[in-house]
């Protein structure tokens, strides 16, 4: 297709979305709900409330700004927008919510319409007028056009609007003198909140929770009508039910509770995480999955994911591979939709927090569509991933609020971990080992944040460097490259993981003493070999800080510092040892003084490819 | 009243090794921490407008606290950088308060009814209790119903009427606070200055926690309140009498036999063949192995007790893995606290995460530190620093 020079400053995607109608004044429960879908996308926000006339408000600014900014407008019915730009600079023209030609009609758009260029020039044709450059305005018009077609019946327009339509949305219509939202999704999340004649729509949860705690999620193709009073979802025109939520969250969780940052409150967390989570697992009666009958004979078991949810992924598979002795093969979600690979694999894990990311939800239906049995490890009850496949581990961390991950991560592991013991493969002391070892590490955890002072210190000799490596082996070496991806996400500093063996064969040319280099050094079977690593760097001029087990007093001669972490079994190591990191990670980019909890050019759940 | 400041950022040196990792306020009696307790007592007299002032180890009270959406109430919280007194922890309040307020330590054990008539009372006002022991407080006259002065710890108490910590003040409070770091030289000014405190007097509960197996005594009082409840799971055989709360996803394992008033937390698996004997409190994510006695104690979270234990009279903190055969009887002992010595009669105190060999026998009156390792078959007595090794 041919792009225009406008493409650019056009397509959108990554944003929050809100609605609100109900018996009190919109205005200010569409912006609080926005500042809570902030780290969805910040770039710009606006808000549309109906009532006499229809009046929008936005600009390219935060959501705090605008509601300082924005006049009182009254009403009980509105919409509202965050974004997040993908392409092009944020400007108020962009800015949703967008208008059709009359002016009554207002639309919020999360997601990318692959064909608006051709739509756009069609109803040019037809007589439409267009102000901004996004593919999103084209919606409000083509909604206007069949409104009028259709008798002025709202729902019939959106859903004769959205036929035309090639690509993802999730879109809430307000339309002037109709006592009524039309809420839309495919290919984008959107939830419904049930209130007390009222009701609230939105991108996700936390949005809502300040005011409900009852969830409806919308599915792929569903066209929601919903009034202050009733809520009706249709697809391809006949009616369906969707099951009602109750979010075990409350509304604290989503608030920051006397920590300066989100990231800190959730690196905090993590021991009640997983205590949680153990107490839940602990008493099922149920085993959680057999891995092993997911894997056909010889076939390796195919573990899917993305950013940290990868970390995560590559620790499952050591877990696998060497206390069950199932292949496991991991691939980038990403990557893997791109290659041209005849799908052979009967046994899937998906691991995804959000259960939203664009990419592995793809992987999971390309899979289930060739028969493969799909097993997700996620964070969001309800999500898409949990509907996509066959069997869902919840970790229950709660809402992670900060974009960098740390509790989910962790929670992730403790997932791998239980899915490892409720195998019938491993062997029954190994099993007996591991859940005293589980039942331990909420301590240990909590003895590595009760150590925050001395990591903080090294984080401000960090915390001058442009370039950091983190090196690691085996089991840990995921835990060199989640310490990588955690400083790079959040203090902007260019740190690189590698496995410690891989360093010689090129990184080793980077080294100099500019780049200190973080070892992952715990007492197991790679002990030695990281020891040899650090006499190798340092012979570099390189600064080496070591992380290693308590009680540890060879490593000093050999490390320039060290940040010990509590004793654990070698396979719980990466545990003690990725916290350690986020710390490491969360004081180097506070004394940066980079915003931390949401990081420039980062979103938290990336809904797009 | 309405709005209520909460002094929650002193360390309590004397109840170490729990003070090392926790401020005071955070020590788990009954289940829960003493200022849960108290921000209970608050709600339940229509107090939810809470400032929290904290300092040493706030970490801790953030993660329990949270922003006190499930405790039923709004925490505003302010950091005292550095633990000065009373009065400089009072004066960081100053911009987060409104005209009148309640003052209270979150570190002393009170009930709903201790301060039920108190928050109708208008500012200045002070809360008094008799005690039996008033030279370990401030010691206060009162002449028609108002403080003429407060003696802190006199060698000679005039009277036992003290001073619970426990004020009603209004905002004139921090024009009267000036340089001083503690409250009752901050009153003692103003009462010299002709300013009215009055004073209202107590029957309610009352309780300070000093030394360590003062959480004992504690915790025995506040589990008479027990009621009976199970979130958990119970095989076959199991007898549960009396007062028995039971959190959820627990399993109590055939055979064992607990007699209330016990509150046991969530994620614990219990026996088989375990007793415990009144009053205990058990944290979340316990083991107890079988055939061990647990007799009114206090446990923390994520502990694990090996087969064959006895445990009573004791304190455990969190963390501490003990394998089988630990013994730690209750009986007399000299404890020195502070270069101060106490006849107690009591069983053993282990600080966090201390790793226990089998068999080894802990003498009473025994305070181990946090982190600590003891081999098997080993004696312990007498005051064990933080880390130690016993081998």
């Amino acid at each position: 297709m041919l792009k225009s020079p406008y493409d650019f400053l056009a397509v959108e995607a990554m944003c929050g979305i809100v609605g609100y109608i109900g018996n009190k004044q919109a205005q200010p429960i569409l912006l609080n709900s926005l500042s809570k879908l902030e780290y969805r996308g910040y770039d710009s926000c606006g808000i549309a409330i109906g009532a006499g006339s229809l009046k929008v408000y936005k600009d390219a600014v935060r959501v705090e700004a605008l509601a300082k900014m924005m006049p009182k407008l009254n009403g009980m019915a509105g919409i509202g927008h965050t974004r997040w730009a993908t392409h092009g600079k944020p400007s108020q023209v962009n800015a949703h919510p967008h208008l059709d030609c009359s002016g009554n009609i207002a639309v919020v758009h999360n997601g990318i319409i692959n064909n608006f260029q051709s739509l756009r020039q069609q109803l040019i044709a037809e007589g439409h007028k267009f102000i901004s450059d996004t593919d999103t305005e084209v919606i409000p018009h083509l909604i206007e056009k069949y409104y009028a077609k259709n008798d002025k019946n709202l729902e019939k327009a959106v859903a004769s609007a959205l036929n035309d339509i090639e690509g993802s949305y999730a879109i809430i219509v307000l339309a002037l003198a109709e006592p009524k939202l039309v809420a839309a999704r495919k290919d984008s999340p959107l939830i419904i909140g049930i209130g007390d004649r009222e009701n609230f729509i939105a991108s996700d949860v936390p949005a809502i929770l300040d005011y409900t705690n009852r969830v409806i999620y919308l599915e792929d193709g569903d066209i929601g009508v919903v009034t202050k009073d009733s809520l009706r979802v249709k697809r391809n025109g006949t009616k369906v039910n969707r099951e009602e939520h109750k979010i075990l969250w409350s509304i604290a969780d989503a608030q920051k509770a006397g920590y300066d940052h989100f990231m800190l409150k959730e690196i905090h967390e993590q021991p009640k995480v997983i205590r949680d989570t153990l107490a839940e697992w602990m008493s099922a009666t149920e085993p959680v999955t057999d891995l092993a009958a997911m894997c056909d004979g010889m076939k390796p078991v195919l573990i899917l994911a993305c950013g940290t949810s990868y970390h995560a992924a590559l620790i499952g598979k050591y877990l696998a591979e060497e206390q069950l002795g199932i292949l496991a093969r991991v691939e980038f979600a990403s990557e893997f939709n791109y290659s041209a690979q005849n799908l052979t694999t009967t046994g899937v894990i998906a691991i995804t927090q959000s259960g939203e990311t664009a990419d592995t939800l793809k992987a999971m239906k390309k899979l289930k569509e060739v028969g493969c049995q799909l097993l997700t490890i996620t964070n969001v009850v309800g999500n898409s991933a949990s509907r996509v496949a066959d069997k869902t581990i919840y970790t229950r961390a709660g809402p992670e609020i900060s974009v960098a991950a740390t509790k989910s991560f962790i929670a992730q592991l403790m997932a791998l971990y239980w899915l490892v013991l409720s195998c019938s493969q491993a062997d029954v002391r190994k099993l007996d080992n591991l859940t005293t070892g589980l039942r331990q590490l909420p301590e240990k955890v909590q003895q590595v944040l009760d150590n925050e002072e001395k990591i903080e210190q090294e984080a401000n000799y960090l915390s001058g460097y442009e370039n950091v490596f983190f090196v690691g082996r085996g089991i840990n070496f995921p835990v060199a490259l989640e310490g990588a991806l955690k400083l790079k996400e959040i203090s902007y500093i260019h740190a690189e993981g590698y496995a410690a063996g891989e360093l010689k064969h090129g990184p080793f040319a980077l080294l100099s003493e500019n780049t200190p280099v973080i070892a992952i050094v715990p007492r197991d079977n790679t002990y030695d070999a990281m020891l040899t690593n650090i006499r190798e760097i340092k012979a570099r001029s390189s600064t080496v800080i070591a992380l290693v087990e308590e009680g540890d007093d060879t490593i000093e001669e050999f490390a320039d510092s060290v940040i010990t972490v509590p004793r654990v079994d070698a396979i719980f190591t990466p545990v003690v040892n990725t916290v350690a990191l986020q710390l490491l990670a969360y004081y180097t980019a506070r004394k940066r003084n980079c915003p931390i909890d949401f990081p420039r050019n980062l979103a938290k759940s990336v809904t797009v490819e | 009243m309405k709005q209520a400041v909460i002094l929650a950022a002193g360390e309590g040196q004397r109840l170490r090794p729990f003070t090392a990792n926790k401020p005071k306020a955070m020590i788990s009696i009954a289940g829960k921490p003493i200022l849960h307790h108290v921000i209970e007592s608050l709600a339940r007299n229509g107090i939810r407008n809470v400032v929290l002032i904290v300092g040493y180890k706030r970490e801790q009270v953030f993660d329990y606290m949270g922003s006190g959406e499930q405790f039923g109430i709004d925490i505003t919280y302010v950091n005292q950088k550095k633990q000065l007194g009373t009065a400089h922890a009072l004066a960081q309040a100053k911009d987060a308060v409104k005209d009148e307020f309640l003052v209270l330590p979150g570190d002393n054990l009170i009930e709903a009814g201790t301060i039920a008539r108190f928050v109708t009372i208008k500012p200045e006002a002070m809360l008094v209790k008799r005690v039996d022991n008033p030279t370990r407080y401030g010691v206060v006259t009162i002449e028609d119903g108002m403080v003429k002065n407060i003696i802190e710890k006199p060698e000679e108490a005039k009277s036992n009427v003290i001073n619970t910590s426990i004020y009603a003040f209004s905002r004139d409070i921090f024009n009267r606070i000036e340089s001083e770091l503690d409250i009752p030289n901050v009153l003692n000014n103003m009462i010299a200055q002709g300013k009215y405190l009055s004073a209202d007097e107590t029957e309610g509960t009352w309780l300070d926690v000093v030394y360590p197996w003062d959480i004992l005594s504690l915790n025995n009082i506040l589990l008479r309140q027990t009621q009976a409840g199970m979130g958990g799971t119970v095989e076959s055989g199991v007898s549960l009498k009396g007062a028995v709360a039971v959190g959820k996803d627990t399993v109590i394992r055939s055979n064992s036999y607990i007699v209330g008033p016990v509150v046991i937390g969530e994620g614990c698996d219990i026996g088989p063949n375990v007793c415990i004997m009144p009053a205990t409190s058990i944290g979340d994510n316990v083991v107890v192995s079988p055939f061990s006695e647990i007799k009114n104690s206090v446990i923390g979270n994520d502990v694990s007790i090996g087969p064959g234990s006895i445990i009573q009279d004791s304190v455990i903190d969190k963390g501490c893995v003990i394998n089988g055969q630990f013994t730690a009887g209750s009986g007399q002992a000299e404890v020195k606290v502070d270069n101060e010595y106490h006849s107690i009669n009591t069983g053993a105190m282990l600080g966090e995460g201390c790793s226990i060999g089998s068999s080894v026998v802990a003498e009473p009156g025994v305070i181990v530190g946090n982190y600590s390792q003891v081999q098997s078959l080993k004696v312990i007595n007498g005051i064990l620093p933080d880390r130690s090794l016993v081998l």
